[in-house]
């Protein structure tokens, strides 16, 4: 993109609408363990999600771009994240937070399943027990250059 | 664990027969099977309006194998006076399940709490209350099978228990029984001298 003398920017099409997609991931509102407190402190004064345009946690699946799984994943909750998940509307991306929710984490045990993508598909991953909120920042900056980049899910990808 | 590599039980906490100690804040009642509902009746009567709790435990090797145990509350009748302090009676009634028919009769019309605490016991020790009104797992999945918290059931899960686990799971940054490392005890060491104040060895002082 490149301004003009008068008061109005040229760009390409495609750029404006990744600019507007990358700067409005909003996530939905759902906390799965300790993970959660991490995710929740994200929208707080220090971290500021805002700064990024993800500030608004959706209640409804319908209204919301990213899926943050935080924490670990219990064989009784897996059918019902999928079914958030297919109730999201395309495109959506989905950040696996922290060990439990990437890879069972310390519970190797019956009632935890062995990491989420088992269940849904991944974009980002992010280590941690739990990931600082740096890390997940980090993690939606990744999904950001993604789309911007015009990666799986952008608004102009090719399906 | 096969019950026929398990030690004997006798006179261990394990043994049903075992005399329990004291414990102050609460008496303590083992009683057979068929007569778990007039004792709780009769407790009820009694004054024990509460049910605070009903705990299942699994001791495997022991027969019977699982003992079911009734917390309950007797409030202070009167109210306490200024000076004093209401003293609640606590009864704690200790009930042995077989492992061949893991029975017992439902208490949810004596206290009607009781519903969603033997639903969790049924779903996680599998002993089957007669006469409760709906019997349905509550915490596992309803298509579950097997009831986890019996001791001879696989941590990992049935499907799992098979596959090896990764070795980085296996592996202990530190081997059993041995002493810390040279330059970590160090370390610790100049950390304490430092704490308190004093040079450390190789150190000069201040």
């Amino acid at each position: 993109m490149e301004m003009m003398p008068g008061q109005f920017m040229l760009g390409k099409l495609d750029d404006v609408a990744r600019w507007a997609q990358a700067s409005s991931v909003w996530p939905l509102t759902m906390g799965l363990a300790c993970c959660a407190i991490e995710m929740m402190s994200v929208t707080n004064a220090t971290y500021d999600i805002a700064r990024f345009g993800s500030e608004v946690f959706r209640a409804s699946p319908r209204q919301a771009d990213l899926m943050i799984v935080s924490g670990r994943v219990a064989q009784k909750m897996a059918p019902i994240i999928k079914r958030l998940y297919d109730q999201m509307a395309d495109p959506k991306w989905v950040i696996s937070m922290g060990a439990c929710a990437s890879s069972g984490g310390v519970f190797d045990n019956y009632a935890i399943v062995q990491g989420v993508d088992t269940v849904v598909p991944v974009d980002v991953y992010v280590p941690g027990c739990p990931p600082t909120p740096d890390g997940l920042l980090y993690a939606l900056n990744l999904i950001q250059q993604q789309i911007r980049q015009g990666g799986r899910g952008g608004i102009l990808a090719k399906a | 664990m096969p019950s026929s590599q398990a030690p004997s039980i006798a006179g261990t906490a394990l043994d049903p027969t075992a005399v329990r100690p004291e414990i102050a804040d609460a008496e303590i009642f083992r009683i057979e099977r068929g007569e778990l509902r007039s004792k709780l009746t009769a407790l009820r009567a009694e004054g024990c309006s509460m049910l605070l709790d009903i705990g299942a435990v699994d001791y495997l090797a022991r027969e019977p194998r699982f003992d079911v145990v009734y917390h309950l509350l007797a409030l202070p009748q009167k109210p306490a006076g200024v000076a004093e302090v209401g003293v609640p009676r606590r009864v704690r009634v200790l009930v042995g399940v077989p492992t061949q028919h893991p029975q017992l009769a439902s208490i949810v019309d004596l206290w009607p709490n009781a519903d969603w605490a033997e639903r969790e016991i049924y779903d996680l020790y599998g002993i089957v209350f007669e006469g409760h009104p709906s019997l349905r797992r509550i915490q596992m999945p309803h298509d579950w099978e097997g009831h986890p918290l019996r001791k001879d059931y696989p941590l990992r899960g049935p499907a799992r228990e098979a596959t090896p686990r990764p070795a980085f799971a296996l592996k202990s940054n530190v081997p059993a029984g041995a002493p810390p490392d040279g330059k970590v005890a160090a370390a610790l060491q100049k950390q304490i001298a430092r704490a308190r104040g004093q040079a450390g060895p190789g150190e000069k002082g201040p």
